[in-house]
Order: structure tokens, then C-alpha cells, then sequence
């Protein structure tokens, strides 16, 4: 049968007409006075709720925001919102704002585009009770204020699940407050940086202007009390952030490059005042404003680049189950993991995660510890077996016995581990920090040298006094400060467009510094699921029953089965099986139109009496019908493409290649054999991934993984890299994300990165030399304020232009 | 030119200019930019419903206020 798709009128995702709830409206039409009918089709009785919800409660608005763009459609298994309400929950994510109002800071899930946070807000601030309600639309961070004795959480939470979404609590901890707080201090020390100094320079190029053409005294007077004024809220307001950052340098005894900057622009403001005061000579107030102004945006786009630690352990700790099923007194229970105690009996259903280790008490099947071990096939388990928590069991129904509580479970020492990891993460320190502080040092000693100079030869000490102080202005540092965030944010952006995620600028200089490269094995080197190498088909071999048969099991090697029967085979038609059966670690078992119909691996055929004598290295799939061998398959984890230019650029650059894995060590020597990785080692739990990574913190090193097996040793590694396609907490922990998933990003990040670090390189040596040619001169008494503003401007166009160049490799 | 009209002109221009500048830090320390992507689409729905709501928030905080 073939059916057209249709689209859902809620969720707007196609299905077949066949499967979807037909719904008609019949009503009258006063404009052409005749009876109509719309028709409405829904995925789910899910969606058709929230539909009927939305139009009843006149929120209908929504889908004219929506347009086009399809949604997920609502889920229905949730945890029971009453645990919202418990005094627990209130102690850990509720406060009491200052009017005496409930406050609870949430993540909502499921928020596609503005339509989403448009219908949350105004679906909550039409419940009664409901104070405030501001949703963020980068994060889907919302911030809720409620009078609790009006409604109840739970009710709100009701709310926010009946319209389609979910909403989960986080602690919006220090951290992440300070961070937007800086942010927000740094926009308003911009605007006034910005304002001051545009305006100072439509009044400095009159001033310009009058030096070429002539201008009388007193309208110069005229135009620096202007500046004054502007110059004195930039110098003081937006350059607080160089007085304290000089402060904190002199108290450590570190010559920074804040220093420079507090004491060039103080001096020079000093300066104008006194020689507009004196009304002659040349004020500088300009100089003052750009300076400032420059050098904050330079700062300013570093704390842009950067995120908050706090959004990672939240994103963490939604990873680990709340609650589970426990068995008490025959009955089952559903109780906060805190409350599991040993010897508890714990359900565990296919798709959930376990929360804390045990032992099987009853069933038989198969456990996902992919995202642990890295072991790339699920693993058989039956009585006495050991459960860890963090495996997710797939296709049975299982009874075990808690060995450990929660906080002692694998999978909540892992995350009390990486908290740890995460904050003891090695940084490097970045050159233009280094150059900055000799810098600096070397301009303040030539410049009290000069005054002293030119005061002893004999000069006025009014002289002298200028000509040190335009030595510290001609130092400007604009390009030096400009030198490392140009470049970094044009390398980042390249990086952006190709799939290749920074989270902070600063990673870009770590990353080319690289000198050992560390790859996870299933998922990183391999694509991380086993596909068809090599397939034999007999006579009487029919594709559409084999396919029939692959798809009703969901392990690994069925899986890949059919995905290649489906790309091999045209016009497949669609069996439907009778009794099939799963025989765990075997096959699979049904029966079609009479015929007794197998798939599965070697015992699984000599169990049925088929006799095999074909042997492989790889997995093998073999598929009978009625005792006779169809077809057989055989399938292997193949190496990602790419892998081996990725090899070669790590050889040509003197970066050490070392594969870590999970797996036995008969796997990992063949791959690293075919590779020609010369050091790998197997068999590594998450935590010996991390020792190995600690016990090289003397070099530069970059780990790449996927799994949450890696998570540990990403978090210890100067440069954590994660595989888009990753598990979620992975890519939090890592400082750079691939989001294509290829080896050839990679290695485009590890280009990306040399090239970066080389401009960057670059333009310090420009600002530098800049400054070489500039300073004597300086010291000299030959500065006049047109070279001043000269060198100001071009060294910083030098540097951006120069910046610019990082593209031009990949221009196409 | 006078002198005089120059020191008016700047004198004005400049208060303007700070009255303006005064306006947009009034809007950041309020957290009127704090969401970008928000402030953008808020400007679609903007209209009576908006103000209406934006009066019914006030209410509420003194109705709900607890003693």
C-alpha cells in the first residue's frame, strides 16, 4: 500500500495519512453562508491535546509564529510532578527573591524557535500565581517567580508538560551569575568607551584640521575642554577594569600590560589637562579615548568567548536518572536514587539507564555499555552478572540487586570526578601575555630614562616631562592588544563555518602548540558501529524476508544488516513476521508463511542443525530459511575516512599519535596495525584513559572521544575534543567540538589552529617593530600629534589586515 | 564663526549625546539586550496584548505580594 504523507497539525512532522487521527470541524461560514469543513490530522493523541489546549485557552497565535518549522512531537513518560513539590526540592533549587516571592531557575526542553518561548510565557503568565516568567531563548534557560501560596510548582510544571515541553530545575550557581554579571559590567563600560571616543574624534579631526590650516588659540582651548570632558568619563569609568588590573599586577609584583595602559592613559589625560590649562601646545585627549576604547574591546572579546563552567555540570547532572523503580514488599516503588539502599531490589526497563551498580537478580539480555567501555556491542547479562550504572539496558526487562549506593555507583563518582577534573584543568600561558609584560616593563624604563635624559642634558622639565610621557603614548598598545583577539576570533570563525566548534579563543594557541594527539578507538578512529564488508547471497535468497527479519531485532550487527539490505536492494515489500523470538546472544528466530526463518551468527546456525564452515576475522551474520543458508555477511567497524592524512599531518608535525581503548587487546592491535599507530593501549577503564592523559600533563596534549568513557580524560587534557554526534556530556567537557563528526575536521582544526597562532605570531612582531621605529623617534622629542595618531591607526590596521589573511588558505 | 555659537553647539550636541547614552545604559542595567535573539522577536509581537500583560504583571506582583 502506498500512502501518501501528510503533515501533523501540531507538530508539522510528515507521516503516512494511514497512521495519523483524522479530525473534521465542521462550521458555519458567515461570509459565504454555507456550511465548511477543515480537516486537521495528528501524529499522536500528544499532539492533538495540545492542539485543543492551545485553541481552547486562545493561544491559537501560535502557529501563525511557528510558520513552517516542525516541531518534536510531546512525549508522555514523565516523572511525577508532585516530586516538585517536596520540602527537599524546595532546600535545593527554590530561594525566596526579595519580595517575598518563590523563585526557581529551570531548563525547558523542547523549545525549537521563538514561537516555543512566545507560547511558554504566555501559557505560564495566564496561571494564576504565576509572577514573572523569562525565558532565554539562546539557552532555554527560563527564571520563574511564583506566590507559592497561590499555586503550586507542580501545577506549573503540569502547565509547561500539557502544552508540549518539559521543564527541568538547574542551580544557577555563582559562577554562572558573576559571569553574566561581568558580561553586562563590560557592555556598559563599552558604551561609554565607544561614546566618549567617537565623539573625541569628530572634535580631534577639527583639531587636525586647524593644525594644517591654522587655528587660533583659544578654539583650540575650546575643543580640548570638550575632549576633556569626554576623555574623563572613559578614562575613569571604562578603564577602570587597567587601574585595578595595575593594581593587582603591582600587588603581585607582575609587570602587566595593564600597567602600561593605566599609566600611558593617566599620564596623558594629566598632561592634556595641564597643557590646555596652559593653553599651548598640543592635548592628546584622543589619544586617551583610543587607547581605552581599543584595548577594552580587545579584552571585551575575549570574556564574549567565554563559557561558563556552571552551564557544563548542569547540562552533567541532568544525565544521572532521579528516580528509579524499587521492589518493596512485592510492589514497586518509584523513590529518589538517594534513598536506594544495598540490597534494594532494583526494575530496570529496555531504553532506561541504570543509576547505581548491582548485581542481576532476574532476566536475561543484553546491556549498551558503549558509552563506558567503548566496547562496541552490547554485552550479554544473566544472573550473577554485574550491572554498572550508566549502561543502559536494551532489550529486556531486568530485576538486580544494589552492591552500592548512589554516591558510591560508578556513574555519580564519574561526574563527582570530572567536578573536580574540570576545575584543575591545565592552561597554557598565552604568549601575547608573556611579550605584553617585558613589554611593558622595557617602554616604562625608556621612558623615565628619556624624561631623565632630556631633564639632565638640560631641558625644561616641562619638555623633558612631554617627551617621556609621548614615548608611553607612542607605545600605545593598542596593536599589541588587538594582535591576539583579531586573529583569534577570524580563526574562530573559520572554524565555525567548517563544522568546528572553539568554546574559548584561548584553545586555539593551546591546540597549535600540540604535541601529542590522543584518539579513543570505537566511535573516534571507527565509525563506531559495525557495517557490511563483504556479502554473499545464495539461491532462493529473498531480500524483503531478510529485511523483515533484521529490523525486528535492535542489535548492532541486525541493525546493519538491514541497513544494508535497504540500500542494496530496490522495491522491497514489507512482511510482517509471526512469533519472532530473540535468542540473546545467538540470533534471531520467526516464522513466515509457514517457513522457519533464522539469522544470527555461527552457534546460533549449528544450534539449528546448519552446518558453517566459513571463517572471518570480523563479525559474520548468517541468514537461513527452513534449515538452508541464504545469505551470509560479514562486518567490521571500519576505520573513518581520513584517518590516515590525519596520521601523516601529526608525522609531518612532530605530534605523537596514541590510540586509548576499552576494547581487548586483539582488536586494538589489528586496527593499530593496519593504521600504523605505533603506541596504543587496551582494556583502559574511563579512569585509566584519565591517568594516562595526567601522567603526560608535562606535554601539550589534545584527546579526542565520544563516549562518556572519554569524559574523564577529555576533562584532564589541555584540549578536549568531542565528536559531534557524541554523547551530550562529552561535548560539554571538551573545549572543542567536531560537529560533522570526520577525521578531516581534525585535522582542519589542527590546521586552523597553526595558522592562527602563526598570524598571531605575526602581528605581535608587527606592533612590535611598529613600536621599534616608533619609539626612538619618540624619545627623540619628534613626535608631533599627526605621527601620534598615524601610528595609532595603522599599526592596528596592520594587525587586523593581517588577521584577515587566516582565511585565505581556505578561500575557495 | 563666534566662539560663543561653537562652545553652544558643542555644549548641546553633547548633552544630547549623553542624554541618548544615558537611555542605553538605563536599557542594559535593566537587562533590555540580555537575550538578543529575544529582543528581536519581540518587537514582532509587540502591540496591545504586550502592554496589556506588561500591566497585569505589575497587579499581580502587589495582589500576590505575601504580607
Amino acid at each position: 500500500m502506498n500512502l501518501s504523507k501528510v503533515e501533523c497539525t501540531h507538530c508539522h512532522l510528515d507521516f503516512d495519512e494511514g497512521v495519523m487521527i483524522k479530525e473534521e470541524d465542521h462550521y458555519f461560514s458567515e461570509e459565504s453562508s454555507t456550511e465548511q469543513t477543515t480537516i486537521r490530522y495528528f501524529c499522536c493523541t500528544g499532539c492533538q491535546g495540545v492542539f485543543h489546549l492551545l485553541s481552547d485557552s486562545g493561544l491559537d497565535g501560535f502557529y501563525d509564529k511557528l510558520g513552517t518549522k516542525k516541531l518534536s512531537a510531546p512525549t508522555h513518560t514523565f516523572e511525577d510532578s508532585s516530586s516538585f513539590d517536596t520540602p527537599s526540592f524546595y532546600q535545593q533549587f527554590v530561594r525566596k527573591n526579595d519580595d517575598g516571592f518563590e523563585e526557581i531557575s529551570l531548563v525547558i526542553e523542547g523549545i525549537h524557535c521563538s514561537a516555543c518561548v512566545w507560547l511558554n510565557e504566555k501559557a505560564l503568565n495566564r496561571l494564576e500565581g504565576v509572577v514573572e516568567v523569562n525565558i532565554n531563548y539562546a539557552n532555554n534557560k527560563a527564571k520563574l517567580v511564583w506566590a507559592d501560596h497561590i499555586v503550586k510548582l507542580s501545577s506549573i510544571i503540569d502547565m509547561i508538560r500539557s502544552i508540549g515541553y518539559n521543564a527541568y530545575p538547574y542551580d544557577p550557581s555563582v559562577q554562572e551569575e558573576k559571569a553574566n554579571k561581568e558580561r553586562k559590567d563590560f557592555y556598559l563600560r563599552i558604551a561609554v568607551a565607544f561614546f566618549g571616543a567617537m565623539n573625541i574624534m569628530w572634535i580631534a579631526i577639527a583639531q587636525y584640521a586647524g593644525y594644517f590650516t591654522g587655528m587660533d588659540q583659544e578654539m583650540k582651548t575650546i575643543l580640548n575642554v570638550a575632549e576633556w570632558v569626554l576623555a574623563t568619563p572613559v578614562l575613569f569609568y571604562s578603564g577602570w577594569v587597567f587601574f585595578k588590573g595595575a593594581y593587582f599586577g603591582i600587588k603581585n609584583k607582575i609587570v602587566n600590560m595593564d600597567i602600561l595602559v593605566a599609566t600611558g592613559a593617566l599620564l596623558t589625560y594629566i598632561y592634556s589637562i595641564y597643557i590646555t590649562l596652559l593653553q599651548e601646545g598640543e592635548a592628546y585627549f584622543d589619544s586617551v579615548a583610543m587607547i581605552i576604547t581599543f584595548v577594552l574591546l580587545g579584552k571585551f572579546l575575549e570574556v564574549l568567548s567565554k563559557k561558563s563552567a556552571a552551564d557544563t555540570l548542569d547540562v552533567i547532572a541532568r544525565h544521572v536518572p532521579n528516580e528509579v523503580n524499587v521492589l518493596r514488599k512485592e510492589q514497586l516503588e518509584r523513590i529518589s536514587v538517594h534513598e536506594v539502599k544495598v540490597g534494594d531490589i532494583i526494575e530496570i526497563k529496555p531504553g532506561e539507564k541504570a543509576a547505581l551498580d548491582g548485581e542481576v537478580l532476574q532476566g536475561e539480555g543484553y546491556f549498551d555499555e558503549a558509552s563506558l567501555s567503548g566496547e562496541s556491542h552490547p554485552i550479554f547479562k544473566k544472573e550473577k552478572d554485574k550491572i554498572i550504572s550508566g549502561t543502559i539496558c536494551v532489550d529486556t526487562l531486568f530485576r538486580y540487586k544494589v552492591l552500592k549506593d548512589f554516591s558510591h555507583s560508578t556513574l555519580s563518582r564519574l561526574v563527582s570526578m570530572l567536578e573536580n577534573a574540570m576545575s584543575k584543568k591545565p592552561r597554557i600561558e598565552m604568549l601575547a601575555n608573556k611579550i605584553s609584560g617585558h613589554f611593558s616593563t622595557a617602554i616604562l624604563v625608556l621612558a623615565v630614562v628619556t624624561f631623565f635624559v632630556w631633564w639632565l642634558w638640560p631641558h625644561s622639565f616641562d619638555r623633558s616631562f612631554m617627551v617621556g610621557i609621548s614615548v608611553i603614548v607612542i607605545a600605545c598598545p593598542c596593536a599589541l592588544a588587538l594582535a591576539t583577539p583579531v586573529a583569534t576570533l577570524i580563526g574562530l570563525g573559520l572554524g565555525g563555518k567548517r563544522g568546528i566548534l572553539f568554546k574559548k579563543a584561548s584553545q586555539l594557541e593551546t591546540m597549535a602548540k600540540a604535541q601529542m594527539l590522543i584518539l579513543d578507538k570505537t566511535g573516534t578512529i571507527t565509525e563506531g558501529k559495525p557495517n557490511v564488508i563483504k556479502a554473499k547471497v545464495f539461491e532462493g535468497f529473498d531480500a524483503s524476508l531478510l529485511l523483515a527479519l533484521s529490523t525486528s531485532s535492535l542489535h548492532p550487527i541486525s541493525q546493519a544488516v538491514s541497513a544494508y539490505t535497504k540500500e542494496s536492494y530496490e522495491s522491497l515489500q514489507t512482511y510482517t513476521l509471526l512469533s519472532s523470538k530473540q535468542v540473546p546472544s545467538r540470533g534471531i528466530v520467526a516464522v513466515y508463511d509457514g517457513k522457519k526463518v533464522l539469522g544470527g551468527n555461527a552457534e546460533f546456525m549449528k544450534d539449528n542443525g546448519i552446518t558453517i564452515d566459513i571463517e572471518s576475522e570480523y563479525s559474520l551474520f548468517f541468514f537461513a530459511v527452513d534449515d538452508k543458508l541464504m545469505a551470509y555477511y560479514e562486518l567490521r567497524d571500519m576505520p573513518k575516512e581520513g584517518v590516515q592524512e590525519l596520521f601523516q599531518m601529526c608525522k609531518d608535525n612532530a605530534i605523537h599519535v596514541v590510540m586509548l581503548t576499552g576494547d581487548h587487546k586483539n582488536t586494538a592491535q589489528k586496527l593499530a596495525d593496519e593504521l600504523g599507530i605505533q603506541e596504543y593501549h587496551s582494556d583502559l577503564s574511563p579512569e585509566d584513559k584519565a591517568n594516562f592523559v595526567q601522567k603526560h600533563s608535562q606535554k601539550v596534549t589534545v584527546m579526542v572521544g565520544d563516549g562518556v568513557n572519554d569524559v574523564l580524560a577529555l576533562a584532564h587534557a589541555n584540549i578536549g575534543i568531542a565528536m559531534g554526534s557524541g554523547s551530550d556530556i562529552s561535548i560539554e567537557v571538551s573545549d572543542i567540538v567536531l560537529l560533522n563528526d570526520s577525521i578531516k575536521s581534525l585535522s582542519e582544526a589542527f590546521l586552523i589552529s597553526r595558522r592562527t597562532y602563526k598570524l598571531v605570531k605575526q602581528n605581535l612582531a608587527i606592533s612590535l617593530v611598529y613600536n621599534l621605529l616608533t619609539i626612538p623617534l619618540a624619545m627623540g622629542g619628534y613626535i608631533i600629534p599627526l605621527i601620534a595618531a598615524a601610528s595609532m591607526s595603522f599599526s592596528s590596521l596592520l594587525v587586523v589586515g593581517n588577521s584577515i589573511r587566516i582565511k585565505w588558505k581556505w578561500r575557495r | 564663526m563666534d566662539n560663543g555659537i561653537v562652545i553652544m553647539m558643542l555644549g548641546i550636541s553633547l548633552l544630547l549625546g549623553a542624554l541618548a547614552l544615558a537611555g542605553v545604559l538605563w536599557a542594559i542595567k535593566t537587562g533590555q539586550f540580555d537575550d538578543k535573539d529575544k529582543m528581536m522577536n519581540n518587537v514582532l509581537d509587540d502591540g496591545e496584548d504586550a502592554l496589556n500583560e506588561a500591566a497585569e504583571k505589575e497587579r499581580r506582583k502587589k495582589d500576590y505580594r505575601p504580607e
